[in-house]
């Protein structure tokens, strides 16, 4: 049969089987759904067909890239267009085949999408979901729509339809026109095609060699092998057009062992290809032969190296050499090879398929077409993509990937494998092609994409790198088998806490050693992961280094448990549960006050970053650590005052400016080091914003003022109504040394139109005010312009001032705004309303209060911020009425400068961020004059930290631990199969809504004795584990 | 399919022959025939490495100085059934460690260990299966398991 009448015959089989009267199931049996579960799929379908007494036709096909909805199984009823369904198992199987072919309910609830022209009510448009919306598939085309094991369905998609056209081409015509197209070598490398195939062309001789390198050895890579699975004939195809074009007679395909699979898809569809006459002799009658032989890898990763690669086939160890001689000159049995990889031979046939003017349409000047990338990692929606290079990268994480799981913030995302780097968050709208890469310090690579989120620490990802390549290491030349193993092991001592001074300089120069000394690509770029987080995330570097401190809380070597990893002051959490679980709620009050002077505070307010870390997360729900510490707070009998040590007296004496956490925090460790500690507070009562910020309703004053009377008792003398104007001023008195904690009290500028009208309060200073007890007239309509805490306090404040409506107006939505869950739901229960999507744009004064204009927004792309820009919609402004409008926006710090310290933007004080020291000597500053509005705990981290600093300035150890009880003893870990599942937090006793509004009474009543032992119960014992 | 567990009646020699001898002469037959020989016996028997030395007309350095370079080769017997457990990145991110420990766990294989006593299992790390998207996975001979947990693993582990 000619080509022609396969075609024809092939063509006209296909239409049969669109036309057909029987329904067509597909389903995706790929190594991916395979292993969700697709075969069983498979048996469970079958079975349900035949119960049913219902003939189908089923087609197993390749991967459509999916892979997060997985099992897929798409049904086309006659009549009505191709639905996809997700996550089908084995139980949905019946029902769905029930409803929908006898029933004919389509069950849009299980579907994800339709393909093709018509529409099936309630069910979108497949190729218009996010996820696929932005991708154009060239070498992915048939993926996951024909039979990988049926050479005819892909004749009848325009298959080999390149190749004959390449028969009525000259050799120099094929190769103009993939150099026309721009394709570029996908396999990482990026060398033009074309430029490559005509070294191979005029090598003399007529032995010469075609390679497809499949060795995929990146991890996180899989886009070759769902291409061998789902459509191997396109890059046979390409395979045969490349080979004609530069006259070699023989191709090898290098597939690793690991993808079995894809090797029996390639063996089946080369037998094909002998039948229909493709491979062999005499071709199609062009006179051209062709032998295609696949060679298996053996597990090496060096192998995806074209000169090992090489040496592989020719049966040696898999050792690069060095180039020239170029393989175009002598590669393989030292003959003429042109080696390209897998998605390069798949773009190939689909160029000359269309023409090069359509593939070099896609993409920007100098990276051309379409890249396939595995989408791996955080990310909601993982799988195989293919887009037009250029893209951008926020693109592909947020609009096809949906974003980071579980709400938690994006870091970074690696590109490139091993041989690649991070980019970092911030770069959220580089374009995604080769040279942007380069340029931020990463590269495209085969088309590996893993996402990192706020849990990924990069340090120890750097560390997985190196472990990796220098396990693959051929160990041929020195700078990359001695390099390798170098820089892990100084990676290895970072990760473990003993990282030194000079380490990150140190693997920098390494790192160029090997980059420049490298025999081959393995050694050249396996630095790179260490140099771009460097780069990029230093700090967190630094942090290992320099405190032993993972903020991911990753490094076992450092973390004991997330939670206790996650405080800033470091408070052993696990310890104290457990502590509550045995009933010795004073023993766990002991356990808290090891490290914080404010226990009930933080069990009233703290942010708790640790219950965001909290692994019984994973399972069901976090475990209630803020709660279970108020608990004990409330529950204390003060039996830690036993063991509280008071050093002698050193003489020296120490000045506090500022009564908030971080003042009190550093007064009161000082004091217990034995120096005279004299707190300097401007307002009339100390506090700071624990006194003047949190409304009476989250934090009782009685509370705060207990703790407070213990830090006195400590020795502590505090001076209200006492600004401080100048620090020569306390020198001069004698102090020794200084502490600047003046916080962040003056309420950030809006921006708008006449914000200084008579009526426009600023939220600190509102609540300031009511805290002090002054008169505050609300009036009826109140509008808060924010969606931070500080306005929610405001609003919930207004309320029960007597304000009849309040309104919090925010420019973006509920999942962006910075307050916490707990204070949005309970100011919604009180009937606090929010205008999302709203800000206001001026205000002016009336007869009637104030008019405020607003416009409304719309959410625009993610920025670095991971949140997504609001962007003003034009024409939507409006007009409204209020009393009084409340704006926080956030706060910046005011310092004299009399002080003569250096600042930044903001008014805050530039402070080293190890040890606090400000810009003068013996002055130190810390809190949120330091880092800005940020939460009470790390403020009495700051306190803490000043301490010590201050403590070793005045020539002391800095040694501030303290032991309040006795320690547990060995304990076992947890046994696994001790964890009840299921089991969430247990009620939480709150005032009822009706009494709340009456006056500033307390909202959270805590968990009662019962449930508070419960909740312990749920701890998993992180610290326990083994290491 | 695995050595030393079957008796075959046969000697190592006659179960090599026909696996190797039609290779003799051919370029770049080595890898092929160790795997091969591999799939036959399992691992590669140092007893047969000098006879196909001999057949291959390759020195017997040479053959080592390949089969140790590749890590698909073992020169131990294995267990029936081969776990391998995904270690890279994206399955990495996503907690592949914590799989890795519990099958050692499971199957009381320390680091250093590879077989059980019982020659039932064998565990191998494993750098990339290619299924990132379903990380963490979990090969046992030749399925894949995705989206794996401890749990999960201990389960499917108690299966065989």
């Amino acid at each position: 049969m000619s080509f022609a009448e396969i075609q024809k015959k092939a063509t006209a089989d296909w239409e049969t089987l669109q036309k057909n009267d029987k329904p067509r199931i597909l389903i995706g049996t790929a190594t991916c759904g395979r292993a969700a579960g697709a075969l069983a799929v498979l048996d469970t379908i079958n079975n349900e067909l035949e119960r049913l007494g219902i003939e189908a036709v089923i087609t197993q096909v390749g991967c459509i890239g999916l892979c997060y909805a997985e099992p897929l199984v798409d049904i086309i009823k006659p009549g009505r267009p191709r639905i996809s369904y997700a996550g089908v198992t084995p139980e949905i199987v019946p029902q769905l085949l029930e409803d929908y072919l006898i029933n004919d309910n389509p069950r849009p609830d299980l579907a994800l999408g339709t393909i093709g022209e018509d529409i099936v009510d309630g069910i979108p448009k497949l190729f218009e979901l996010p996820v696929l919306k932005p991708q154009v598939r060239v070498a992915l085309r048939n993926c996951g729509h024909i039979d990988p094991a049926d050479i005819n369905q892909y004749i009848a998609n325009d298959g080999y339809t390149g190749f004959i056209k390449a028969l009525k081409m000259t050799r120099e015509e094929i190769i103009a026109e993939i150099s026309k197209s721009g394709l570029r070598g996908r396999g990482g490398a990026g060398a033009s095609t074309g430029f490559k195939w005509e070294r191979l062309l005029e090598a003399p001789g007529d032995e010469k060699y075609i390679i497809c390198n499949a060795d995929e050895g990146d991890p996180g890579a899989f886009m070759d092998r769902s291409l061998l699975e789902g459509d191997p004939h396109a890059v046979l195809e390409g395979i045969l057009i490349g080979c004609y074009a530069t006259g070699a007679n023989y191709a090898y395909i290098y597939c690793r062992a690991e993808y079995p699979l894809a090797i029996e898809r390639l063996k089946t569809a080369l037998a094909q290809m002998r039948e229909n006459n493709l491979l062999g002799e005499n071709i199609l009658g062009s006179g051209f032969n062709l032998e295609i032989e696949i060679k298996e890898g053996a597990g090496a990763f060096v192998c995806g190296e074209e000169t090992a690669l090489i040496a592989s086939i020719e049966g040696k160890r898999g050792m690069p050499r060095s180039r020239p001689p170029f393989p175009a000159v002598s590669g393989v049995w030292g003959k003429p090879t042109n080696v390209n990889n897998v998605e390069t031979w798949a773009n190939v046939s689909a160029i000359l398929q269309k023409d090069a003017g359509w593939y070099s349409r896609y993409g920007t000047e100098k990276s051309r077409g379409t890249k396939t990338f595995a989408l791996a990692g955080k990310v909601a929606r993982t799988g195989l993509i293919e887009v037009p290079l250029g893209i951008r990268l926020g693109d592909i994480i947020y609009e096809i990937g949906g974003g980071i799981v579980n709400d938690k913030k994006f870091k970074a995302v690696l590109t490139g494998g091993p041989s690649g780097g991070c980019l970092p968050a911030s770069l959220i709208d580089l374009s995604v092609d080769y040279e942007s890469l380069d340029q931020a310090g990463s590269i495209v690579g085969s088309g590996g994409m893993i996402v990192g989120d706020e849990d990924t620490c990069m340090v120890d990802l750097a560390r997985f790198f190196i472990s990796f390549t220098q396990a693959e290491s051929c160990g041929k030349c020195l700078p990359c088998r001695e390099g390798g193993e170098e820089m892990l092991s100084v990676l290895e001592r970072i990760t473990n806490g003993e990282g030194q001074e000079g380490d990150i300089e140190y693997l920098e120069w390494l790192a160029n050693l090997m980059k420049s000394g490298s025999l081959c690509a393995l050694g050249q770029t396996s630095p790179n992961p260490v140099l771009t987080t460097i780069r990029y995330f230093r700090e967190e570097y630094e942090e290992h280094i320099k405190k032993g401190y993972c903020r991911a809380g990753v490094c076992s070597g450092l973390v004991r448990s997330p939670c206790q990893n996650a405080c800033p002051a470091g408070i052993d959490v696990p310890r104290y549960i457990r502590a509550i679980g045995r009933g010795n709620y004073g023993e766990a009050l002991a356990i808290i006050r090891e490290k914080v002077p404010f226990p009930s505070v933080l069990g009233y307010v703290c942010l708790h970053f640790c219950e965001a870390k909290c692994r019984r997360g994973q399972l069901e729900q976090s475990i209630a650590i803020k709660e279970l510490k108020r608990f004990a707070a409330d529950n204390d009998d003060g039996q830690w005052k036993k063991n509280v040590k008071k050093a002698p007296p050193t003489g020296k004496r120490v000045a506090v400016i500022g009564s908030g956490p971080a003042g009190l925090t550093a007064a009161y460790y000082m004091s217990r080091l034995g120096h005279e500690a004299t707190v300097f507070e401007a307002l009339p009562v100390a506090g700071g914003m624990m006194r003047v910020g949190i409304p009476a309703y989250r934090l009782p004053p009685e509370v705060l003022d207990k703790e407070i009377k213990e830090i006195e008792n400590a020795g502590v003398t505090i001076k209200t109504n006492n600004p401080v104007e100048s620090l020569d001023e306390l020198f001069g008195q004698g102090y020794d040394s200084v502490f600047v904690s003046v916080g962040a009290h003056r309420g950030v500028v809006m921006g708008i139109e006449r914000e200084n009208t008579p009526g426009v309060l600023d939220g600190v200073d509102f609540l300031r005010a009511v805290n002090l007890g002054e008169k505050v007239e609300v009036g009826d309509r109140v509008m808060v312009v924010g969606g931070g805490n500080v306005a929610l306090d405001a609003a919930r404040t207004a309320l029960r001032l007597g304000a009849g409506e309040v309104t919090i107006v925010y420019r973006r939505t509920r999942k962006e705004m910075p307050a916490s869950e707990e204070e949005i739901d309970e100011a919604l229960e009180e009937g606090v309303k929010i205008e999302y999507l709203t800000t206001p744009t001026g205000v002016t004064g009336s007869d009637n209060g104030l008019k405020v204009r607003l416009i409304r927004m719309e959410l625009g792309k993610v920025d670095e911020s991971g949140r997504p820009r609001p962007v003003p919609m034009e024409g939507s402004e409006f007009t409204t009425e209020c009393d009084l409008m409340i704006k926080a926006l956030g706060q910046e710090s005011v310092v004299p400068d009399k002080y003569g310290l250096e600042t930044e933007r903001g008014g805050r004080i530039s402070a080293d961020k190890y040890t606090l020291a400000t810009s003068r000597e013996g002055v130190y500053a810390g809190g949120d004059v330091v880092s800005g509005p940020a939460s009470v705990i790390e403020a009495i981290a700051a306190g803490r930290q000043a301490a010590v600093s201050m403590d070793i300035y005045l020539g002391g150890e800095g040694n501030i631990e303290e032991v309040l009880t006795l320690h547990e003893g060995e304990l076992p870990p947890l046994n696994p199969d001790e964890i009840e599942a299921d089991k969430y937090r247990p009620e939480l006793r709150m005032l009822p809504v009706e009494e709340r509004l009456k006056g500033f009474a307390q909202v959270v009543l805590g968990f009662d004795e019962k449930c508070a032992g419960e909740e312990t119960g749920r701890c998993l014992r992180c610290d326990l584990e083994e290491r | 399919m695995v050595g030393g567990t079957v008796d075959h009646g046969l000697s190592y020699s006659q179960r090599l022959l026909p696996l190797v001898l039609p290779h003799r002469g051919e370029r770049g037959a080595l890898i092929p025939v160790l795997q091969k020989v591999q799939e036959e016996f399992g691992y590669l028997p140092r007893e047969v490495i000098p006879e196909i030395a001999r057949i291959l007309c390759l020195s017997e350095s040479e053959i080592y100085g390949v089969a140790t370079f590749y890590a698909q080769f073992r020169f131990e017997r294995q267990g029936e059934h081969t776990v391998k457990c995904c270690q890279g990145t994206a399955c990495y991110v996503q907690g592949g460690r914590r799989i890795l420990d519990a099958i050692r766990k499971e199957l009381d294989l320390p680091e250093g260990k590879t077989t059980t006593d019982d020659y039932k299992f064998s565990l191998e790390r494993v750098a990339c299966f290619g299924s990132c998207a379903l990380a963490p996975v979990m090969v046992i001979d030749k399925t894949v398991y995705g989206r794996m947990t401890p749990a999960r693993a201990r389960e499917i582990l108690s299966q065989f």
